[in-house]
């Protein structure tokens, strides 16, 4: 087995990056921003990562968006010391000491801490220069083009637009779904396409039928898993299946095994099946190997000095033992004779005498002092027997020791031998068979380096199978395969036909090797026989929808049926929503303002159109 | 004079960072130029109860209230587009190794798929057990 370890060790052995995100600089807007229309603003709102940036026009519409950083916040370490304010993205750097300071506005996939979104929001506009553009007073000049989830909750698109509206004083807003934006971008403009867009992201996986350019949002469905809960399953396997590298295994270092270490497989029990095979296995495990770290958990002793350690404990228990039985015999032997003492008062006839010393005993009779006699005279006997025996014998049997017969003054100290005894009994019933055995001087070349690496073989497919089969960690929801099918059932036949002719696959949890073979595959399987279908993976799965997104803007500039301007925001509340090509459907539910803080608030009065007393418990 | 603003733009853009001495410890504490410095959050969750009630609403409270409201039956809106549940019967995979399980310990209710799995299996201790579980969501004392 050593020289099989040996011959093996050198291959496959990858090391962890731990990269550390640079502080993003403070850009200049420079004259992509000026313009002689106010420049739109891009902001892919993720749960992941947040990307911003401009949407020029001009014959060059740019690099990539100017901003990506993760969208989470800290507090400086060592509480709110003064001025220095939570941070945010890039300027954490490494997100490892911080995991659990680190917050972010998203529950899921929604806003809902608006607060530090306000933050992000910050973070961006000052990164992107936006201040140096100001000609207002106090107010962001540029359109704003939005990410939000698919068929996100009024309340929470309330409050987006409360933010954006009254604290940065936007012109005019518009919202969009990101897959749709990806799905825009990687379709030819001039056509009006319908397809079925997969998307999946950090906490969720959608698939949305799109029909003559609109979603057709009835009948979209979303998985709640996704690229956070694969990291999140590998990191417990992981750390079940190395239980002293726990801190080592961290959720950054498995995101990073999850993009460049694992694949999804084309069918999941064959590839378990060719997993079976040792050769195989030790071709394709991967074995990350850790920083070396000098504190080995666990015990540090070796085999031999655990064994000393024990000839110690059971010399220790006999010296206690052998103690503890001498002292008990003079006691006696002092007793007996005192006893033996007051027998002979008793024979020589000096009643009185004897009486006195009766009543000092507490005894009632002569017969009970004989009786007393006896016993004790026969408990004395035995300790000498006792003692004798553990001088001659080298090996104690301590287990077979039965207490002393107890007499009724001492039968404390006897109790207290017991529990010493029991207490080392569980030590030596396991381990006085293997004080005989010689210790194996195993392992004499200590590979330090395979101690410290993490064997990733099957869990390179079992992490990210978790979308198609959520069994894997519990949930009850069906995979994607399933739920396709699902989807496509309830439409008729020629618009089947119609939506798998153009299925995109968008997202960064899309990004697996595999994965387009995969879901081809799944399709194959669910459609008719000999039916054609198309499978697309988005040109960049991870950036597509900004770019999507940008494209819409410079698209759309014109148009004025897309924006939410201020107005509309005052006059409709902040749930409105104006429908577009990438849009959610929007239902005309009226939400009643929250009131805010401050004395002259809009109360509970404005909740026109909606009903019910769960509404108005909102103010 | 378009130089002039973008560069007091630029020069009070660099002095904001280090100007935080002097501001008091609220949410406006570096007046950032392009927002207003007043605004304050009004669904800072139960707004009309003061200072005291400052935790934002979390996603299953929303849905809650958002159930509350007049839908119609076909809208689409957050909770009616969750995925159905899985119809399928699930596959069984092992607990360690993740290779396809045929048998189950009766002691701990992990799942292994060869011998030295098994062997492994009771081996180990209680907690790694009870993760493995965990991680399954069969921690469940009733059988």
């Amino acid at each position: 087995m050593a020289a099989a370890t040996a011959a093996g060790l050198a291959t496959n052995v990858f090391p962890f990056r731990d990269a550390r995100a640079a502080p993003d600089p403070v850009l200049e807007a420079g004259p992509v921003a000026h313009g002689s229309l106010p420049v739109p603003l891009v902001l892919d709102n993720g749960s992941f990562q947040a990307r911003a940036g401009w949407a020029c026009p001009g014959p060059d519409p740019g690099p990539e968006p100017r901003l990506q950083f993760r969208a989470v916040c800290a507090r400086g370490r060592g509480g709110a010391r003064g001025g220095a304010g939570p941070q945010v993205g890039n300027a954490l750097g490494s997100l490892e000491p911080l995991r659990w300071m680190l917050r972010s506005p998203f529950d899921r996939n929604v806003p809902v801490n608006l607060e530090l979104q306000e933050l992000l929001l910050d973070y961006s506009f000052q990164h992107l220069g936006v201040s140096s553009q100001v000609t207002g007073e106090g107010c962001v000049d540029h359109p704003i083009v939005l990410t939000e989830a698919v068929c996100t909750p009024l309340y929470s698109r309330q409050m987006m637009s409360e933010l954006l509206f009254e604290c940065y004083g936007i012109p005019k807003v518009a919202y969009g779904i990101d897959s749709l934006f990806s799905f825009y971008h990687n379709n030819p403009k001039n056509m009006i396409s319908s397809g079925l867009i997969i998307s999946s992201g950090y906490q969720c996986t959608h698939i949305l039928p799109i029909l003559e350019g609109r979603l057709d949002a009835r009948n979209c469905k979303r998985i709640n898993l996704g690229g956070s809960q694969a990291a999140g399953y590998l990191q417990r396997l992981l750390q079940l299946k190395y239980p002293g590298h726990l801190a080592a295994i961290t959720l950054s270092r498995m995101e990073e095994i999850l993009h460049e270490h694992s694949y999804i497989a084309e069918d999941y029990v064959e590839e378990l099946q060719k997993w079976r095979c040792p050769d195989y296995y030790e071709n394709n495990v991967h074995k990350m190997q850790l920083p070396f770290s000098s504190k080995l958990l666990g015990s540090t002793l070796t085999s031999e000095e655990k064994q000393e350690r024990r000839q110690q404990q059971l010399r220790r228990l006999q010296e206690l033992n052998a103690r503890r039985r001498e002292e008990k015999l003079q006691l006696d032997q002092e007793r007996l004779d005192r006893l033996l003492y007051v027998q002979e008062l008793l024979e020589d006839g000096q009643m009185d005498q004897f009486h006195k010393a009766l009543i000092e005993l507490n005894m009632d009779s002569p017969e009970e002092l004989q009786s007393y006699i006896q016993k004790l005279s026969a408990a004395v006997e035995q300790a000498k027997q006792k003692i004798l025996q553990a001088e001659v014998s080298l090996e104690v049997d301590v287990v077979d020791s039965k207490p002393e017969t107890p007499d009724l003054e001492q039968l404390e100290p006897s109790l207290e031998d017991v529990e010493n005894i029991n207490d080392f009994e569980p030590l030596f019933s396991e381990e006085t068979p293997e004080v005989e055995k010689p210790v194996a001087t195993v392992q004499p070349v200590f590979n330090l380096a395979a101690y410290h690496q993490l064997f990733v073989g099957t869990e390179r497919i079992r992490a990210p199978e978790i979308i198609f089969q959520p069994s894997l960690i519990g949930e009850e929801q069906a995979g994607i395969a399933e739920t396709l099918q699902y989807i496509l059932d309830r439409y008729p036949k020629d618009v089947q036909e119609l939506l798998v002719q153009n299925v995109l696959l968008t997202g960064g949890n899309m990004m697996y090797p595999g994965m387009k073979v995969r879901i081809e595959k799944e399709l194959l399987e669910m459609r008719p026989f000999q039916s054609s279908f198309q499978v697309q993976l988005a040109a960049n799965p991870v950036l597509d929808a900004w770019y999507g997104a940008r494209d819409w803007a410079l698209d759309h500039l014109d148009n004025e049926d897309v924006w939410i301007t201020r107005k509309d925001y005052e006059e409709k509340g902040g749930g409105y929503l104006r429908e577009h090509c990438a849009s959610n459907v929007y239902v005309p539910i009226r939400l009643p303002k929250q009131a805010s803080r401050s004395a002259e608030a809009q109360a509970s009065g404005k909740g026109s159109g909606a009903s019910g007393g769960g509404a108005g418990e909102q103010a | 004079m378009c130089v002039g603003i973008s560069m007091d733009g630029v020069s009070e853009n660099k002095m904001v960072p280090s100007d935080f001495s002097t501001g008091p410890m609220e949410k406006a504490a570096k007046p950032l130029p392009f927002k207003d410095p007043n605004f304050v959050h009004s669904g800072h969750g139960g707004a009309v109860a003061g200072k005291k009630n400052r935790t934002w609403k979390n996603l299953k409270q929303i849905l809650a209230s958002e159930r509350a409201l007049p839908w119609q039956l076909n809208d689409p809106n957050y909770f009616s587009i969750d995925a159905p549940p899985s119809f399928k019967p699930a596959k069984k995979y092992s607990d360690v190794s993740g290779l396809l399980a045929n048998y189950t310990d009766p002691q701990s209710k992990l799942r292994f798929s060869t011998i030295e799995e098994f062997s492994y299996i009771r081996r180990l201790p209680s907690d790694v057990v009870t993760g493995y579980l965990a991680l399954r969501k069969a921690t469940s004392i009733v059988p």
